[in-house]
């Protein structure tokens, strides 16, 4: 079991979640985070953190292409271990649904 | 007997709601736990867990294995049992340090020195976690709880400094977020003969945030942590450039490359026969000098079992022999 970043994350990318991840499990992307699913521990610290609601456990119905995705962009992004500031206009982007296609599969900076 | 590729990946996970508090350290543990147990290759119902009563001892619930939720303290007693009624069976005990070294300290103590066949897992927060929050006999001084206002007096116990003294035979430390260093630590401890005891450093972030930072914080703990590898030398350093070398009867750090080089340093011997050395390097403490993590020592002796094999094998000879103790003739004559 695991908890999964899904569509919310994209272009919001509060990262809220990684300050309270216990084993740094978060990878950042360009303009989204997703969690490794071998890393998490399921201490589900980080679901009520997401301000957009982003994170959800991997038994929800219907997650199973977020969890492939989660897995597959682990494997090419840095870890992100401290918390960083939302793009400017992560607002503006609250709620969009179909944000999948805006998504960046380029890494983020990552914790140095 | 099942076969190899019918064993390979079962899910251990049982069906139970988990009630640690998110972000409590035994997720890790237990993450870690299902991960080994699925590859061992030995059948869920060929293994047992029992606990005692704390945030650690409701580890059991959490596996697909048989387990006993048992009284407090008094996990190792039980195991003792269970291990001698039942040798085939792997039997692990989930213990914290208020359960394993308050009220069940002699039980530990004598599991450890019988060289029973089980496998002692301590999960050390350094305080009372189940019951919100009071010190524990491995509480750090000068801390502050519920039931300390003004800062606890008392120096802690170190429980593997305990089990050393008891001669168990396989004695390791881990640490609850190091995931590989923890699984390695599992798989070895599962293949140990005889008596087993792990302390892994766990975080309760509720009562006891950050106890262990200096052995978790990656910033941090590469000058606060040294790993025992079998045979290496003592090594440990952001720059790999700090040592621990013997002078005299005491351990001290010393910085390599000017006055001392790598073969000043004291070589690790997990089967030295006496734990004396052992005893040292469990004694480390931040922030005097860095804390161990790894096998401290993994010896073969005769376990209880191999010591006191079972003469009454056989349901209907216990019961024979049970009659025969409790109503036999009197051993004493009176003049």
């Amino acid at each position: 079991m695991a908890y999964v970043v899904t569509e919310n994350c994209i272009m919001c990318k509060h990262t809220d979640c990684v300050s309270v991840c216990p084993v740094d499990c978060f990878y950042e992307g360009e303009n989204m985070l997703v969690i490794d699913p071998d890393e998490c521990i399921d201490c589900a610290l980080c679901e009520p953190e997401c301000p957009v609601d982003a994170i959800v456990a991997d038994t929800v119905p219907d997650v199973e292409d977020w969890l492939n995705l989660n897995t597959e962009l682990v494997t090419l992004w840095p870890v992100i271990t401290e918390q960083i500031d939302a793009p400017e206009d992560a607002e503006s982007w609250k709620g969009i649904t179909n944000k999948l296609q805006y998504l960046s599969r380029k890494p983020g900076l990552g914790t140095q | 007997m099942k076969s190899e590729v019918a064993l390979e990946n079962v899910n251990f996970a049982s069906d139970q709601e988990i009630r640690w508090c998110p972000g409590c350290g035994d997720f890790a543990i237990l993450a870690q736990m299902k991960k080994f147990l699925s590859k061992q290759g030995i059948a869920p119902e060929n293994i047992a867990f029992i606990s005692g009563i704390g945030c650690s001892s409701r580890f059991p619930y959490y596996l697909e294995t048989y387990g006993m939720h048992s009284i407090h303290g008094r996990a190792p007693a039980i195991a003792t049992g269970l291990k001698r009624m039942r040798p085939d069976l792997q039997v692990w005990v989930v213990t914290g340090d208020g359960d394993a070294l308050s009220i069940g300290c002699g039980h530990l103590l004598h599991a450890l020195r019988r060289n029973t066949d089980i496998k002692i897992l301590l999960f050390n927060n350094r305080i009372y976690g189940l019951t919100k929050g009071q010190f524990s006999p491995t509480s750090s001084p000068g801390l502050i709880t519920g039931s300390t206002p003004n800062g606890t007096v008392h120096k802690p116990l170190h429980p593997l400094n305990l089990a050393l003294a008891a001669n168990s035979t396989f004695v390791a430390r881990a640490v609850d977020t190091n995931a590989k260093q923890l699984t390695e630590t599992l798989r070895r401890a599962a293949q140990h003969h005889g008596s087993v005891l792990v302390e892994i450093y766990q975080n309760c972030h509720i009562y006891n945030d950050g106890t262990f930072d200096h052995a978790k914080n990656n910033k941090i703990k590469a000058d606060h942590v040294v790993e025992l590898k079998h045979g290496e030398p003592l090594i440990f350093g952001a720059n790999a450039d700090q040592g621990i070398r013997l002078n005299g009867v005491d351990l001290e750090v010393v910085q390599l490359g000017f006055e001392y080089r790598e073969a000043d340093l004291l070589v690790h011997d997990e089967q030295a026969e006496s734990p004396a050395v052992a005893q040292m390097l469990a004694a480390m403490s931040y922030p005097h000098m860095p804390e161990a993590v790894g096998v401290f020592r993994s010896v073969r002796q005769p376990t209880h079992n191999e010591l006191m094999p079972d003469e009454n094998p056989t349901h209907a000879s216990r019961q024979k022999r049970i009659s025969e103790l409790l109503l036999g003739s009197e051993p004493w004559t009176v003049s």
